[in-house]
């Protein structure tokens, strides 16, 4: 299990900071979205089908290193999300290993937010606490993640009544100002209003450091292409090509037989 | 090159490597006290009247059910009442951690999806909750059976392994109810059918020993009936529980939280991709 309690060590460039190898995840998923005993007591017999095995990850070998800004790119459903969150620790992986030097924080498609009739502050204070920081870890870095997520005095407001820009916002502050080892982050940078879009942007890339690696899922190719130095592209859970970002991006375009567009260019 | 920090495996039979699961979750006990404090503040438990509110609950119950008996034709008296309220609070604890419980891993979606920990904090939360809940009335029951004047002994103190016996199994039950909930959101719906049922086949609109000898066999099929039974001897009449139900209860109770926990832990890795 993950721990974001800061570690002391200092990682070199170069530095080995997540390998992933022969990583294959394959898990069952039920069809009804929300799935009931009365549901599955009325269609007994019918032989109706009530789950599905989704084999999101096939044989990828992908390793990270310290100083490189990693962009994963792929179609819907191709096994990123996936990817993140068994690098994340959160879904344990089916065959190969994982293998991570550093804290991980992850700001993921959902963000924070655990329990909405909780105030912000109470639900940063619990989503730190479950990622294994410390009271005092969370008190230090409290003052800045509030200041950067603007919320002002809605810090202090139950989390129901918080917009999705709002709860965008603190998610973003929460995952960016606990200074990680390795920074996941999973198609949340186009949130926000255009000013915080900007804030968030350049806050990734002031992150962008010697002793960090940052790994970006986006379908913002304009952005990958300004920000990383390395690009790894999925499809259909197994690993196409890593390398140069404009490389990977271009065949990735290509292949989605699109020339260049400002619709895909975009954040949109 | 120094070794990793965290290694992701598949897991050995189904289980996370136990020890490491162990450990992560004591080094995050910080999280199930400030959970629980949280969710209690949420519910106003921290002031004067919320905590009034809980004590009242049970107590108007208890009066409600003593109405019911004494005019059914049961004897009414001072053990009676004592009986009846003191069950009905332990029985509490029982039914808000299962209540607190069945939700509890499928309202912490957006944690479970966005974190790495062990999922077992949360139904753990919620039996810490209900115990908090369950504290004050002690003290009620302390007041009430002084009014009474039931007899106080030593043996009064047998309660507090029965506290912990009924810990135990209120634990098992919510990290079981926890993980059935997953899979059949609609559990929530049938717990007061659950509850009620579980409350008239336990001890505490009648008490044990008035029970007819061919339905003692409840005894062996109800685990809170050996719980419930021990806990009115003790704290109601002063005695010395029999100690076949206290290891029986026991029995029921480990029982109930290996089976839940096994039953946890072995479905945990699939949370994140069914809710």
């Amino acid at each position: 299990m993950s721990s974001l309690s800061a570690s002391n060590t200092h990682h070199k460039t170069g530095d080995l900071a997540v390998s992933v190898q022969n990583l294959g995840l394959t898990y069952t998923t039920a069809i009804d979205r929300r799935p009931t005993l009365k549901a599955r007591v009325k269609s007994l017999g019918r032989g109706t089908k009530q789950t599905r095995v989704v084999q999101a990850l096939d044989n990828v070998n992908l390793d990270v290193t310290y100083g490189q800004v990693l962009g994963v790119i792929g179609t819907n459903g191709a096994g990123k999300s996936s990817l993140m969150r068994t690098i994340a620790g959160i879904i344990p992986p089916t065959h190969g290993r994982i293998e991570v030097f550093g804290s991980v924080s992850t700001l993921l498609a959902l963000g924070v937010g655990f329990n909405p009739a909780m105030s912000g502050r109470a639900n940063v204070h619990l989503g730190g606490l479950a990622a294994g920081m410390t009271r005092k870890e969370i008190e230090n870095h409290f003052d800045e993640i509030a200041d950067f997520s603007e919320l002002g005095d809605a810090i202090d407001a139950p989390m129901r009544t918080y917009s999705s820009g709002m709860y965008a916002r603190l998610a973003f502050s929460v995952a960016a100002t606990v200074q990680p080892d390795i920074l996941i982050v999973d198609e949340a940078l186009s949130t926000g209003d255009a000013h915080f879009k900007e804030k968030s942007f350049n806050k990734i890339k002031e992150l962008r450091s010697e002793d960090r690696a940052l790994i970006l899922v986006s379908h913002a190719m304009a952005t990958l292409r300004e920000i990383c130095n390395d690009v790894a592209w999925l499809h259909k859970g197994k690993l196409v090509s890593r390398g140069n970002p404009d490389q990977v991006i271009d065949a990735y375009q290509d292949f989605l037989h699109l020339g260049k567009s400002s619709v895909i260019d975009e954040d949109l | 090159m120094s070794a990793p920090q965290q290694v992701y495996e598949p897991f050995r039979a189904g289980l996370p490597p136990l020890r490491k699961y162990w450990k992560s979750l004591w080094s995050r006990r910080t999280f199930i006290s400030e959970y629980s404090r949280s969710e209690l503040r949420e519910q106003h438990f921290d002031s004067i009247f919320g905590q009034l509110w809980l004590i009242l609950n049970p107590l108007l119950l208890s009066g409600v059910y003593f109405l019911l008996i004494v005019i059914i034709g049961g004897s009414g008296g001072a053990i009676r009442y004592g009986h009846l309220t003191a069950s009905l609070f332990l029985f509490y604890l029982v039914s808000n951690s299962l209540s607190g419980g069945v939700k509890s891993v499928t309202a912490g979606q957006r944690l479970i999806l966005n974190t790495a920990f062990p999922r077992m904090m949360l139904p753990i939360s919620a039996t810490v909750i209900a115990f908090f809940k369950f504290i004050p009335t002690l003290f009620v029951f302390l007041i009430m059976r002084t009014v009474l004047g039931l007899p106080f002994g030593w043996e009064m103190l047998w309660s507090i392994p029965i506290i912990l016996i009924a810990l135990i199994f209120s634990l098992g039950v919510a990290i079981l109810i926890s993980t059935i909930n997953v899979y059949f959101r609609d559990i929530a719906s049938f717990l007061p059918y659950l509850i009620r049922t579980l409350l008239y086949l336990s001890p505490i609109l009648y008490e044990a020993s008035s029970l007819k000898p061919e339905l003692r066999v409840l005894e062996y099929f109800n685990p809170l009936f050996p719980i419930l039974d021990s806990w009115s001897i003790s704290v109601v009449h002063a005695q010395t529980p029999n100690l076949s139900s206290m290891l029986a209860a026991s029995g029921w109770a480990l029982g109930v939280l290996l089976i839940g926990t096994y039953f946890f832990l072995s479905r945990e890795r699939e949370f994140a991709v069914r809710l």
